[in-house]
C-alpha cells in the first residue's frame, strides 16, 4: 500500500523539522493533534489524498500556482509579493482605545468585519497563560481580548477547521505568513472536492520574522520568572533588538541574540515575511510604534479596507518612501535566507514529494541575488 | 455440597486434574492451602476455598508465591499438613524461600504444587519448573493421569513427613485442565487438627528445635542431612507404585516418559500397533531418579525414546545414569529432544510422538491425512478472519492504553511504557496501540522504569512510564516503587486497577474488600500507600479519556521523582460490570464518515473494540449489541459524533 497523506506529512514535514505547528492539519480528522505548540500524528490513516498534506504550508507548496490562482500573475520573487497598495494605518475612532500592539489595525478590521456581518466568525489567537490558543470569536467586542502578539507558533488554523465543521462559511482569519500560505492552498480546493466552498471572507496576514518554539520559550521564561506574572510580550521595531517581557510589576528585556536559539528550525526555511498570500497584511511601522504598515493585496481586501475606512473603523495615511524601501529590504533578506536554506537542504524544487517549496527557477535565482535586480 | 467432599468411598467422579489434586489433599487430611493465582493452577485454591468451612481448612490467596510458600511452611512447622500452589513462573518467585526451606526441613507434610504451562498457552513463557527440584534438592513427583493426580497426593504427604522435607508435585496444563474419571478414597476426620510450634529442643533437632536455615561455616550439619533425605527418597522411589511399565519384557524401543506425555505415548504406540515392540516406562518420581529401576529397564532395550515437556530434564538425568552404568547395561541409542526427534519448544501431543516413532521405526504415519489437512487449511483461510489478540469489549485497559499512547505521542519525546504480566501484556500489540516496549516478570516494568529514569544522567530524555495491575502492585511492584522513590528516579507508574486479579478469574488480593472465602477483609488503600511511600499520586477513571490524558501529560511534564497514576475501572468481565450496561450505544449511519478523509474508520480500524463492527456494504460502523459492554468510550473517540450513547435504563 502507498503511504497515506498522514504518513507522508509525518515523515516529510514533522520528522524533517519543517513543521511549525500552524494547525492546518488539525481538526480535520482525529489523527493529528496539537499539544503545547507541537503537532503530533497519533495514528497513521490509510487515506492517500488527504487534506492534511494538501493544505500543509511546508509540503510541496507550488507558489507559482498559488500566485496564478489568487493574483492571476506569476510568482516573481519580489520582496513583498503581490500588492495593490501600501499604507500607514491605525484603528479608527469607531474602535475604542485598547492596549493594542502598535496601531490596532488587525483588531479594528476584525471588529469591523464582525459588526458589519462581513464575516460570521473571526479566527484569532488568544492565550492561556503564555500558551497561544486558537479561538473562534463571534462577538465583535471579544476581538479585543485576543489582541497582542504571541511570538510563539500557534495552531490557529485548527480553530478554523473546527469552525468550518461547525458550519461557519464566511470567516475572518488572522494568520501568520505560514498560516496564510496554508489558507491560500486550502482555498484552491486542491483535492477538487465537489462540496467545497471557500470558507474565508477575509484573511489578515501578519508580518513575521520568526516565531519561537513554545516549549523552549516556556522553559526559558520559567527559569527566569514566575510565568503567571507575565502581562505582555513585545519585540519593538529595530533598532531595539530586544524581547520585552512586561510583568505585573516591572519589565525584563532579553537581547534577541539570547532568544534566537529558541527559534524552531522550521522558520529558517520560510521565505515570507509579510504574509504574501493574505488579502491584507499588517505589521509594525518603523519609527512610529502607534501605527501599522498595511499592505492591500486582493480585491476583496481592498474593498473591505475601503468600507472600514469609510465607516471610521480605520485610519489610513500615505506610506513614506523610506519606510517602504526598508520594509522591502528586510523582506528580501528573509526571503533570500529562507530560499537559500531550502535550496541547500534540497527542499526547493527538489525530489518529488519531499520538497517544501516549488517555484519557477528564474524567481528562485532572482531571490538568491543571481538574477536580475528588482 | 461440593462433590469434592463426597464421603462415598470408592465412588467415581469426573474431575479436572486440578480437582483430583484437591481431592487427594482432602483425603490426606490437609489443613492449610495457599497460593497465588496463575493459569493453569488457579482452580486448586478455588476448590479448596469451596470446601474450607466443611473441611476445617485455612485457605488464602497470598500476596505472592513466596509469601504463599512461607504461610504454608508455618503450618508445617506447627505440625499440620499444607500445600502451596502456583504456576511455573510462581516457583521462580518462591524459590528464594524454598531454597532456605529445603535446608531447614519441614515437620507436618508440605507439598509444593506447580502447574506448568508447556507451550505457554496462558503464560509469557513456558518455563520449566522441574529443574527447581534439582536446584533445591527436593523430591519431585509427576502424576501421569487423573486418578494418579489424586492418589499421588496422600503418598507425597507421607513422603514429606518421612523425610521431613517439602515435596514438589508438577502438573501441566493438559493434566490440570482436562478431566478424567477418578475413584475416591475415604475422607479422614477433619476436626482433630491442632497446631503447635515446638522450638524448645536442640538447635538442629528436626522434630523439636528451632527451624532454621543457617549453615554458617558448617554445611555438613545441614546440607549433609538434606542430601541424606534425597538418598532416602530415591530409595523409596524404587518401589513407588506410580512408576509403571507396560510392554514386552525386551522391547525394541523403550519410551521413558512422565506426566501427560505417558498418555500421548500410549496413544501413539496403539495407533501404530507397536504394543509388542515398544515398552513404556512411565516415571512419576522424576527427581531423584530411582536408579535401580531405571537401570533394569534400560538393560532391557537397545534404544530409548524420551517423551516429556518442556526441557529434556528426564532425558538428561537418565542419560547420566546410563553413562555411569554402561558396563552393566550396554550402549544405548537415545532419541528425544536432543536428537531432534521431538521438538524442544511447545506442547507435545500424540501426533508428535507418532511422528517420532515413525521416524525411528521407518514406518509411514499419517495421523492427519495430508489431503484433509489441506482442505481444513483452505477452509480456515477462506472463512476464519485473521484476527490479532485483543481486549474484551468494554475493557478498561483499551481505554487506558488509548490515553497513554496519545499522551506519549503528544508529548513528542519518544516516551515509552515498561510492562509486566496481566491482560495488559497486550499493550505490546495493536490491541494496546503498541505502547509497551519492555515486557518481563510481574513488577519488572516498574523496576526497569526506575532504572530508565536514572539514565537522564547519561543524556536520556525520553519520558518513562510503567504499567502494572492492582494484584501485581502488591505482588511485586511495591519494592520497585520504593526503590524509585528513594533513588529519586523520575518515572510514572500507571496502576491499572481493575478491581481484582482479573486475568485469572477475579481472585481477591490485599487491596480487595473480601478474602478467598468471600468474607470481609481489610482492603489496603493503594492510593494512600503510594502517597505514604512518598510518590505524587493522581487517580482517574480510564473511561474519562480527556481527564486521563490530561493527567498523564501533566505527570510526564512536571515534577521530580516517581509518580503514580491510578486508573480505576472494574474489568468488563467482573461480576459488577458483566451484568450491567452503563450505556446503550448506537451509530447514526447518516453521520458516520466511514473511510473518508476525516475519519478513515478510527473506531474499527484503530480503536478496535470488538463491540464495533464495520458494515462492508453500507460502509459505516455498527455496534454489535450482543457483545457491546456499554462502556460508552467509543462515543468519545468518534470524530463525527456518529457513535451515540444514552444511559441504559
Amino acid at each position: 500500500m502507498k503511504p497515506s497523506s498522514s504518513e507522508k506529512l509525518e515523515r516529510n514535514v514533522i520528522q524533517e523539522g519543517l513543521c511549525i505547528g500552524c494547525g492546518a492539519c488539525i481538526g480535520l480528522c482525529p489523527y493529528f493533534q496539537s499539544y503545547r505548540g507541537k503537532t503530533a500524528l497519533l495514528f497513521p490513516c490509510n487515506v492517500e489524498a488527504g487534506r492534511c498534506l494538501a493544505h500543509c504550508p511546508k509540503a510541496e507548496v507550488d507558489v507559482e500556482g498559488l500566485s496564478q490562482f489568487h493574483f492571476a500573475k506569476p510568482y516573481d520573487g519580489s520582496p513583498l509579493g503581490a500588492w495593490r497598495s501600501i499604507h500607514v494605518s491605525r484603528a479608527g475612532d469607531r474602535v475604542k482605545k485598547q492596549p493594542f500592539q502598535s496601531g490596532g489595525t488587525v483588531s479594528a478590521m476584525m471588529y469591523f468585519a464582525l459588526r458589519t456581518r462581513r464575516i460570521d466568525g473571526a479566527i484569532l489567537t488568544g492565550r492561556d497563560g503564555i500558551l497561544p490558543e486558537p479561538r473562534l470569536v463571534t462577538r465583535p467586542a471579544a476581538v479585543f481580548r485576543q489582541s497582542l502578539s504571541k511570538y510563539t507558533a500557534a495552531p490557529t488554523l485548527e480553530a478554523m477547521n473546527r469552525a468550518v465543521t461547525a458550519g461557519y462559511g464566511a470567516l475572518g482569519v488572522v494568520a501568520t505568513p505560514c498560516q496564510a500560505m496554508s489558507l491560500a492552498r486550502m482555498r484552491m480546493n486542491p483535492l477538487a472536492k465537489p462540496s467545497f466552498h471557500d470558507p474565508t471572507a477575509l484573511v489578515v496576514g501578519l508580518f513575521c520574522t520568526w516565531a519561537l518554539d513554545f516549549r523552549q520559550f516556556e522553559s526559558f521564561l520559567s527559569q527566569r520568572m514566575p510565568l503567571r506574572e507575565i502581562v505582555k510580550i513585545d519585540i519593538p521595531p529595530p533598532p531595539a533588538s530586544v524581547l520585552e517581557v512586561y510583568l505585573k510589576e516591572g519589565k525584563i528585556d532579553f537581547p534577541l541574540d539570547e532568544i534566537r536559539p529558541l527559534v524552531p528550525e522550521s522558520c529558517g526555511y520560510c521565505p515570507d515575511m509579510t504574509s504574501e498570500f493574505a488579502d491584507i497584511s499588517v505589521g509594525v511601522l518603523e519609527g512610529r510604534p502607534e501605527m501599522n504598515t498595511l499592505i492591500i493585496r486582493t480585491e476583496r481586501g481592498e474593498e473591505m479596507v475601503r468600507e472600514a475606512r469609510q465607516k471610521e473603523y480605520l485610519v489610513l495615511e500615505e506610506m513614506p518612501a523610506e519606510n517602504l524601501a526598508h520594509l522591502e529590504w528586510a523582506a528580501a533578506n528573509k526571503k533570500k535566507r529562507g530560499i537559500r536554506r531550502c535550496r541547500e537542504a534540497g527542499k526547493l524544487n527538489g525530489a518529488e514529494g519531499t520538497s517544501c517549496l516549488r517555484m519557477r527557477e528564474d524567481a528562485a535565482e532572482r531571490i538568491l541575488g543571481n538574477g536580475k535586480e528588482f | 455440597m461440593s462433590y469434592l467432599i463426597d464421603e462415598g468411598n470408592d465412588t467415581q467422579h469426573l474431575l479436572m486434574g486440578n480437582e483430583a489434586i484437591v481431592r487427594g489433599a482432602l483425603e490426606a487430611g490437609i489443613n492449610v492451602a495457599t497460593g497465588y493465582p496463575g493459569t493453569p493452577s488457579s482452580e486448586i485454591i478455588e476448590r479448596f476455598s469451596g470446601v474450607a468451612k466443611e473441611r476445617n481448612l485455612y485457605v488464602e490467596w497470598s500476596t505472592n508465591e513466596k509469601v504463599a510458600a512461607e504461610v504454608a511452611a508455618a503450618a508445617s512447622f506447627a505440625g499440620l499438613r499444607s500445600m502451596c500452589v502456583m504456576k511455573q513462573n510462581g516457583v521462580n518467585v518462591a524459590s528464594d524461600f524454598l531454597l532456605h526451606l529445603a535446608s531447614s526441613g519441614t515437620r507436618g507434610g508440605m507439598l509444593l504444587v506447580s502447574c506448568d504451562d508447556p507451550g505457554a498457552l496462558s503464560s509469557v513463557n513456558e518455563g520449566e519448573s522441574r529443574l527447581f527440584a534439582r536446584l533445591l534438592e527436593i523430591p519431585l513427583l509427576e502424576p501421569g493421569d487423573f486418578q494418579e493426580a489424586k492418589d499421588i497426593v496422600p503418598w507425597a504427604f507421607d513422603l514429606s513427613e518421612e523425610i521431613r522435607n517439602i515435596v514438589m508435585i508438577r502438573s501441566v496444563t493438559r493434566l490440570s485442565h482436562a478431566s478424567g474419571n477418578v475413584r475416591f478414597g475415604p475422607l479422614p476426620d477433619s476436626t482433630e487438627a491442632r497446631a503447635k510450634f515446638t522450638y524448645s529442643g536442640p538447635l538442629l533437632d528436626p522434630a523439636t528445635g528451632p527451624v532454621i536455615s543457617m549453615i554458617l561455616a558448617a554445611p555438613e550439619l545441614q546440607h549433609g542431612p538434606q542430601q541424606e533425605k534425597m538418598r532416602r527418597a530415591a530409595e523409596i522411589f524404587e518401589t513407588c507404585p506410580f512408576n509403571t511399565y507396560t510392554g514386552p519384557p525386551s522391547p525394541e524401543l523403550l519410551i521413558v516418559c512422565s506426566s501427560i506425555c505417558s498418555l500421548y505415548s500410549r496413544e501413539a504406540v496403539e495407533i501404530l500397533g507397536l504394543e509388542k515392540r515398544v515398552g513404556i516406562l512411565k516415571l512419576a518420581t522424576t527427581w531423584p531418579l530411582p536408579r535401580k529401576l531405571v537401570n533394569r529397564h534400560l538393560a532391557s532395550a537397545g534404544r530409548v525414546l524420551f517423551v516429556e515437556e518442556v526441557a529434556p530434564t528426564l532425558e538428561d538425568h537418565v542419560k547420566v545414569i546410563a553413562a555411569e552404568s554402561v558396563a552393566e547395561i550396554g550402549e544405548k541409542i537415545f532419541y528425544g529432544k536432543q536428537s531432534g526427534h521431538l521438538p524442544s519448544v511447545g506442547e507435545l501431543n500424540p501426533d508428535l510422538v507418532l511422528a517420532a516413532l515413525s521416524r525411528i521405526f521407518n514406518t509411514e504415519a499419517d495421523p492427519v491425512p495430508s489431503a484433509f489437512a489441506r482442505d481444513v487449511q483452505a477452509l480456515a483461510d477462506r472463512y476464519a478472519p485473521s484476527r490479532g489478540m485483543t481486549f474484551c469489549p468494554g475493557c478498561p485497559h483499551r481505554a487506558s492504553y488509548w490515553s497513554i499512547h496519545n499522551a506519549l505521542k503528544l508529548d513528542g519525546r519518544n516516551g515509552f511504557v515498561c510492562g509486566d504480566i496481566g491482560c495488559y501484556v497486550m499493550g505490546t500489540m495493536p490491541a494496546g496501540f503498541s505502547t509497551v516496549k519492555t515486557l518481563h516478570a510481574m513488577g519488572s516494568g516498574s523496576g526497569i522504569a526506575s532504572g530508565f529514569g536514572k539514565l537522564k544522567h547519561f543524556g536520556m530524555n525520553q519520558p518513562v512510564l510503567s504499567v502494572c495491575g492492582d494484584s501485581t502492585f502488591f505482588h511485586a511492584a511495591m519494592p520497585a516503587l520504593a526503590n524509585a522513590i528513594h533513588q529519586q528516579s523520575p518515572f510514572t507508574l500507571v496502576l491499572l486497577d481493575n478491581r481484582g486479579t482479573a486475568m485469572t478469574g477475579f481472585q481477591p488480593h490485599p487491596g480487595s474488600p473480601t478474602n478467598v472465602l468471600g468474607d470481609t477483609a481489610p482492603a489496603l488503600d493503594m492510593e494512600k500507600l503510594c502517597r505514604a511511600m512518598g510518590a505524587k499520586v493522581e487517580t482517574s477513571d480510564p473511561f474519562d479519556l480527556v481527564e486521563t490524558q490530561k493527567k498523564l501529560n501533566h505527570l510526564l511534564e512536571y515534577g521530580e521523582g516517581a509518580k503514580v497514576l491510578i486508573l480505576r475501572q472494574a474489568c468488563s468481565l467482573s461480576p459488577e460490570r458483566r451484568a450491567h450496561k452503563t450505556y446503550e450505544v448506537r451509530v447514526d449511519e447518516s453521520l458516520c464518515r466511514g473511510e473518508d478523509c476525516g475519519c478513515n474508520r478510527l473506531c474499527t480500524r484503530v480503536f478496535g473494540c470488538p463491540g464495533l463492527i464495520w458494515d462492508r456494504e453500507k460502509k459505516v460502523s455498527r455496534i454489535d449489541e450482543i457483545i457491546c459492554n456499554g462502556c460508552g468510550v467509543c462515543a468519545d473517540i468518534c470524530p463525527a459524533g456518529a457513535i451515540q450513547r444514552r444511559e441504559a435504563s
